[in-house]
This record gives C-alpha cells, sequence and structure tokens, in this order.
C-alpha cells in the first residue's frame, strides 16, 4: 500500500483516554439511556403484577388510583430522563438518580402495606392481600428499576461532567492558539 | 498495491439478455478509470460486477493477483459510491462514517481516529453531529465518500455519484474527488453519463456503447483520436459535426461543399479514392474564414466562446468560436475547418 494512503488517517498521537473523551463529543450515552429502557420494563413488571392479582377491595379503596397515576408519570418521567441524559444533560441524570430512589421507597408502600395487610375477600383465616412469593417479586423488579436508574443516573453524571470538562479544555486552548497569533 | 486485472468479463442476465460483452481492462494501482457512456450501455453493471453486487456471467476478476470472481462483496475490500448517497437518515454523519467499522467490531478508538481523520479530509468535521437530512446534497456525497474512506478499501467505487447535484455543486465535488484521489492515491473506478467528468477526472477512459468497450485510453486520445464514429461523437462538446463526403482528386466533397485534403490525409485515405467516408469536424476546428458557407440560425455567447448554429446547404453544423458573436439569424458566415478526422462508412472505425 503506498505511504500517502496509509498517511491518510494518521492523525496526532494521542493517549487512549483523551481520546475516550473525545468520542464523547460525537457519541450520545446510549449507555445510560438504555439502562432507563430497561428500568421502565422492570417497573413495568411490577405494576403489571400487582393489578394482575386479586388485591380485594382494600387497594381499590386507597391505593390503585393513586398508583396508575404514579406510574404513568413515572415512566413519562423515566422516558424524558432517558432522553436528556443521551444528551449529556447533567439535570437528567439528577432526575434519574431520584427516580431511583423513589423506587426504593415505593417498596414500602404498596407491597409492604399489601403484605402486611389482611385480605377480607380470601377464605383463609390470616391471607393476607400480597402474599410472600408475590411480594419477594416485585419488590425485586422496583429493585432492579431502581439500581438501574441510580446507575444510570451515575455514569450520566460522569460523563456529562468529563465532557463538559474537556469542552472547556477544548476551548480553553483554542482561545490560547488564539492568542498567541 | 491494488492492481485490478478484469479478464473478458461478460454479464449474460437470466433472460439471455446480454449486458456486457468481453470487457478485457488492466488497472494499475493507484490509477482512476472512468467508464463512459450513454445510459444502459452496460457501464454500472460492470462496476457492480467488480463489486460483487452482480454475477460474473463469464471472465475473472483479479484484485492483487487473487482471483475475486466468485468473493462475496463483504470479502472483496472494495468501497462504493452510489448516486443516492444511501446514508441512514436516523444516525449522526459521525455514526454513519463509524458504522461499517463497527460492524466490524473494531476498536472505538480507532473508529473515532478514523472518522476525525477522514472528516477532516473532506472538511465535514463541523458537521460530525448532524443527521443527513440537515446536509445539502454535495455534504450528503462528501459523508459518502468519507464512509468509504474509513474502511482503507483497495479499490473505491463510484456510480455516478454528481448526479443528483446542481451544475455549480458538481463542479466543486469533482474538483474535491480529484483531490482527494490525489491525496489517497487510492485505485478507483467512476461510472459516468458525462464527459466532462470523464476528460477531467480520468487517468484513462473507457467508453463503452450497447455493452462494448469501444476505446481505452486517455482524456487526449479519446478527444484526439477517436477509435470510431461512436467515441468520436460522444465525447466533446458540442458534439462533432458528420459529414458524408466522397474523397475524389484530392478533396473532400459532398452536395454543399468541397474541402481541400492535406498532402497525409491524402496518402491515408488514398484506399478510399472515390469511395464515401464519414467526415468529422468539431466545432472548436471550425475556423472563421474560408469558402464554406453557413447560414445561420442560431448564436449562443458563451462568454469566452460563441456557439453558432447554422446549416451549409442539407448539413446542419456547429461553430464554436472565440470570443463574443453577434450574429443573427439569416447571416451568412464563411467557415473553413483547420482539423479533420475520417470514418470508414462501413465498420465506423476511425480511418489511420
Amino acid at each position: 500500500m503506498p505511504l500517502a494512503r496509509e498517511g491518510v488517517c494518521d492523525m496526532p498521537v494521542r493517549n487512549d483516554a483523551e481520546i475516550r473523551k473525545d468520542r464523547l463529543r460525537f457519541t450520545k450515552n446510549k449507555l445510560s439511556a438504555n439502562l432507563i429502557i430497561f428500568a421502565i420494563v422492570a417497573n413495568a413488571l411490577y405494576f403489571v403484577s400487582i393489578y394482575s392479582s386479586d388485591v380485594g377491595s382494600y387497594y381499590y379503596k386507597l391505593f390503585i388510583g393513586g398508583s396508575i397515576v404514579y406510574n404513568l408519570v413515572f415512566m413519562l418521567a423515566a422516558f424524558l430522563s432517558s432522553e436528556g441524559i443521551k444528551n449529556y444533560k447533567l439535570g437528567y441524570a439528577c432526575s434519574s438518580v431520584v427516580l431511583g430512589i423513589l423506587q426504593i421507597c415505593r417498596i414500602f408502600y404498596i407491597p409492604m402495606k399489601a403484605h402486611k395487610a389482611a385480605n377480607p375477600v380470601a377464605d383463609a383465616k390470616n391471607a393476607t392481600v400480597m402474599g410472600s412469593g408475590q411480594f419477594r417479586y416485585v419488590s425485586f423488579c422496583l429493585i432492579v428499576s431502581a439500581v438501574l436508574l441510580i446507575a444510570a443516573g451515575i455514569i450520566g453524571f460522569m460523563k456529562t461532567t468529563t465532557l463538559n470538562s474537556y469542552l472547556a479544555e477544548l476551548e480553553r486552548k483554542g482561545q490560547e492558539g488564539t492568542d498567541d497569533e | 498495491m491494488s492492481d485490478l486485472k478484469l479478464q473478458h468479463l461478460e454479464k449474460i442476465y437470466d433472460n439471455k439478455v446480454q449486458a456486457v460483452y468481453d470487457f478485457d481492462l488492466d488497472v494499475k494501482d493507484g490509477e482512476l478509470i472512468v467508464l463512459v457512456g450513454p445510459s444502459g450501455c452496460g457501464k454500472s453493471t460492470t462496476l457492480r460486477m467488480v463489486a460483487g453486487l452482480e454475477d460474473i456471467s463469464k471472465g475473472k476478476f483479479i484484485i492483487d493477483g487473487k482471483d475475486v470472481t466468485r468473493m462475496p462483496p463483504k470479502d472483496r475490500d472494495i468501497a462504493m459510491v452510489f448516486q443516492n448517497y444511501a446514508l441512514y437518515s436516523h444516525m449522526t454523519i459521525y455514526e454513519n462514517m463509524a458504522f461499517s467499522l463497527m460492524l466490524r467490531k473494531e476498536n472505538k478508538n480507532e473508529i473515532h481516529q478514523k472518522v476525525l481523520a477522514a472528516a477532516e479530509i473532506l472538511d465535514l468535521t463541523s458537521q460530525l453531529n448532524k443527521k443527513p437530512g440537515q446536509l445539502s446534497g454535495g455534504q450528503r456525497q462528501r459523508v459518502a465518500m468519507g464512509r468509504a474512506i474509513v474502511r482503507r478499501p483497495k479499490v473505491f467505487l463510484f456510480d455516478e455519484p454528481l448526479s443528483n447535484l446542481d451544475a455549480k455543486l458538481r463542479s466543486a465535488t469533482r474538483r474535491e474527488i480529484l483531490l482527494l484521489h490525489k491525496r489517497l492515491n487510492a485505485t478507483m473506478l467512476y461510472v459516468t453519463h458525462d464527459q466532462t467528468e470523464a476528460l477531467t477526472l480520468a487517468d484513462r477512459i473507457v467508453c463503452m456503447s450497447m455493452g462494448h468497450v469501444q476505446q481505452i485510453g486517455t482524456p487526449l486520445e479519446l478527444y484526439d483520436t477517436p477509435a470510431n464514429l461512436f467515441v468520436a461523437s460522444f465525447i466533446g462538446l458540442p458534439p462533432m459535426n458528420l459529414f458524408d463526403v466522397e474523397i475524389s482528386d484530392g478533396q473532400a466533397i459532398n452536395s454543399d461543399f468541397a474541402v481541400d485534403l492535406t498532402a497525409e490525409e491524402k496518402e491515408r485515405l488514398a484506399p478510399y479514392e472515390g469511395k464515401v467516408v464519414t467526415m468529422g469536424v468539431r466545432p472548436e476546428n471550425v475556423v472563421e474564414r474560408g469558402n464554406i458557407t453557413v447560414n445561420v440560425f442560431s448564436n449562443e455567447n458563451l462568454g469566452l466562446n460563441t456557439l453558432v448554429n447554422g446549416t451549409t446547404g442539407k448539413h446542419k453544423i456547429t461553430c464554436k468560436f472565440r470570443g463574443w458573436c453577434n450574429y443573427k439569424a439569416g447571416d451568412e458566415v464563411k467557415v473553413s475547418f483547420d482539423r479533420k478526422h475520417f470514418f470508414d462508412k462501413e465498420t465506423t472505425n476511425a480511418i489511420r
């Protein structure tokens, strides 16, 4: 192969860390965005489980309406976070972490209460609205969803700050170059 | 090195239609070959056979001494740039250029450097975060070229890459392709029906018609010494004026004029004494003085030159005069021919 052709794609030698930073300028944060999408899926598994169970009148009276509204808001907020974090918006990284913390809090709300509450429509004495198996399953879904959201937020935060400082550095170098001229 | 040998390639479709006949060409490393011809002459089919997008019915295709006739396209190490760009509209320019390398699972940092280097060459660095829809036609075509460059293929194929661009952009992009070729020193096959592109870009031109190669040569060879009537009439803008003339007593005679032959022409045309041949005169070889009368019917000023269309009795003629002329329809101009080409009437081959 002629030397001229090989030389075409030669770049100034830079270390891997710097190239990784430079790549952020042209690539989106798909990792964080995809983690949030998986978190939404985990949340969907959670609410499908609680809505399909025999919840009796207890839930209908107290929680189901609010739960549906919260899930809708959660999915919208999570999706917006996914799109924002993909484009390295710092605020959306924070919102993703907040949503993750809220998912953990939810374990102590419907699943925990339903697990402890007696089911008035169940035949067996001392039967709870939510059995142990289902409680473990929905808790697991919420924990997975929370972990994914928090991880996405932390990764997004780190990448965004890295990118911002790299861009600032580039700008500073550019200005220095202009000053030199 | 990337020498190509296209040995007696033929393309016969399942319905027995033959698109390419006996295409034989050796391409040297770093050469830019332009396949030129009218629509349907088989130039794109030939290119597609080289790319592996069409099966080769007969013949052999060899790259660097290796027979790749039956090799699938992905293994040939050839990059193709299409007329319609073929960019992924949902991806950014960066992603479009990096996509083929990502599919090969190359190191992401290396991909990044290759993409940036290609973007730098093509002046696309500031466009890397945009989507193809936000770019002009010329920029999109440069992205398509960039996608080819990052792969560092053995051979670049261009299938009418400038056809979708307007005249100004076409000329600018043509210059960019020429610079790119000089910079990369890569082997390139370029298909076009535009003879201007062919003449300005090519190291050598392959002129095709009806699936047959008519002539292979440098742009100057094709322009100056066309092998046959087809090449003579296809290369050159405006096309060559053609007249049927009888060779008699050192003159080329038809019903409208008689032209004296030079000593060299007389010697060359001696076997045709008393016979009818085709005489070709390029518009730029018509001189604004002499004894042939042209009745003007249109005058087109192009700035540096003027195209004067008219008739010499029964025959139409186009003259390209230097400077600004102001002939009006009905005017008469006296002209002569300072360079003539002669072709055998039956074989249509040039008489040499």
